[in-house]
């Protein structure tokens, strides 16, 4: 599939913006950028025309399913966008977050424990 | 420490700041900086905090080098993902100790036919769990919870009577419950100790609470001294 390369024009704004923490620095490749942030574990956000890009599994990242969409800069683009999805590295998502799925199975595991008389 | 959600329904916002120090853990609680500091956030303390920012996404461990606070010229900047919504809820692992192990069951000495009182083998009263939660893992009552109306010594008493226990009984407290704000973590900051006095420690509030057993309990809270509604 042939792809169009176009050199991005970048502005006096946009680069500065770039220089914010944690942003993509003038000239540098989307894909590098958010190779280097997967590889630091980082939590990614990108937004909706980005986030199909990005193959969490192959960088042992999760995609955040609860809460399908978070407001942040996407790692992709680096525009603010309210309908970003989000990824956790894989390692580290039970420490900050918790599923639907795990609570059920605690619960269920809590009413059993009960019947057997001890929680 | 895990996300588990915003009280108004609203998507969490992702924010990345600069640390202003090491110590950084995925799930802890971060605060603004104070003043003269090099970065943007810290860390909280395990017994106090101010001026909350949020709850840490990450731990910026790269696979090789960590990616921790340096003032070492030309090192990796340590940037970290935060959720900042002011009323996040935050869901905790209930623990005993500062290192953070299992909570300790307690055991009925002496029975009681009017499930008034839990008289155990370990003081309630110091450090005081007035005001905060039993409940038992075995016998008559359990899965059964009180807020605790007051104590004295072992005897943790209840004002809703549970029904009558035996010797032998299990069960644990908690000084923490809904609406009581303060909650000791452990060193590393990423689980509540349910072993100190009630409305002591870190600007938390407690929202809800799962009572389990002694290695699956939780407490989930929201932030209490965020410097999102006013500096402190």
């Amino acid at each position: 599939m042939a792809e169009l390369l176009i050199k991005k024009q970048w502005t006096r704004a946009e680069q500065l913006q770039a220089l914010e923490a944690g942003g993509k620095k003038k000239g540098r490749a989307a894909g590098g950028w958010m190779a280097d942030i997967a590889a630091q574990k980082k939590v990614i956000t990108l937004c909706q025309g980005c986030t199909h890009k990005f193959n969490p599994k192959r960088v042992g990242y999760r995609k955040e399913k609860e809460f399908p969409v978070c407001q942040a800069k996407c790692d992709g683009c680096s525009t603010w966008d309210p309908f970003c999805s989000w990824y956790i590295y894989e390692e580290l998502y039970t420490t900050v977050r918790s599923t639907a799925e795990e609570r059920r199975a605690l619960a269920a595991s809590r009413a059993k424990r009960i019947a057997h008389g001890f929680l | 420490m895990q996300y588990a959600g915003c009280l108004c329904g609203a998507a969490p916002v992702i924010k990345r700041y600069k640390a202003s120090a090491t110590g950084m853990v995925a799930g802890a609680i971060v605060c603004a900086q104070a003043n003269g500091s090099s970065g943007q956030m810290i860390v909280t303390a395990a017994t106090a905090t101010a001026n909350q920012l949020g709850s840490l996404l990450d731990t910026g461990v790269g696979p090789n080098a960590p990616i921790t606070y340096s003032t070492t010229q030309g090192a990796d900047e340590a940037v970290y993902g935060v959720i900042v919504n002011p009323d996040q809820m935050l869901r905790v692992l209930m623990v005993t100790g500062a290192t953070g192990t299992a909570l300790t069951a307690d055991t009925i000495v002496t029975a009681t036919a009017s499930g008034l009182t839990t008289i155990g083998g370990t003081s309630v009263a110091s450090p005081d769990m007035d005001q905060g939660i039993v409940w038992y893992l075995s016998g008559a009552n359990v899965g059964r919870s009180r807020t605790i109306g007051s104590t004295s010594s072992v005897t943790a008493t209840v004002i809703v009577p549970f029904a009558a226990n035996a010797i032998g009984d299990t069960f644990v407290y908690a000084g923490l419950n809904i609406g009581l704000q303060g909650m000791t973590l452990t060193t590393s900051v990423q689980n509540v100790r349910s072993d100190i006095a009630i409305a002591t420690g870190v600007n938390a509030t407690t929202i809800d609470l799962e009572l389990n057993g002694i290695s699956d309990s939780y407490v989930t809270a929201t932030l209490g001294d965020c410097v999102w509604c006013q500096t402190t």
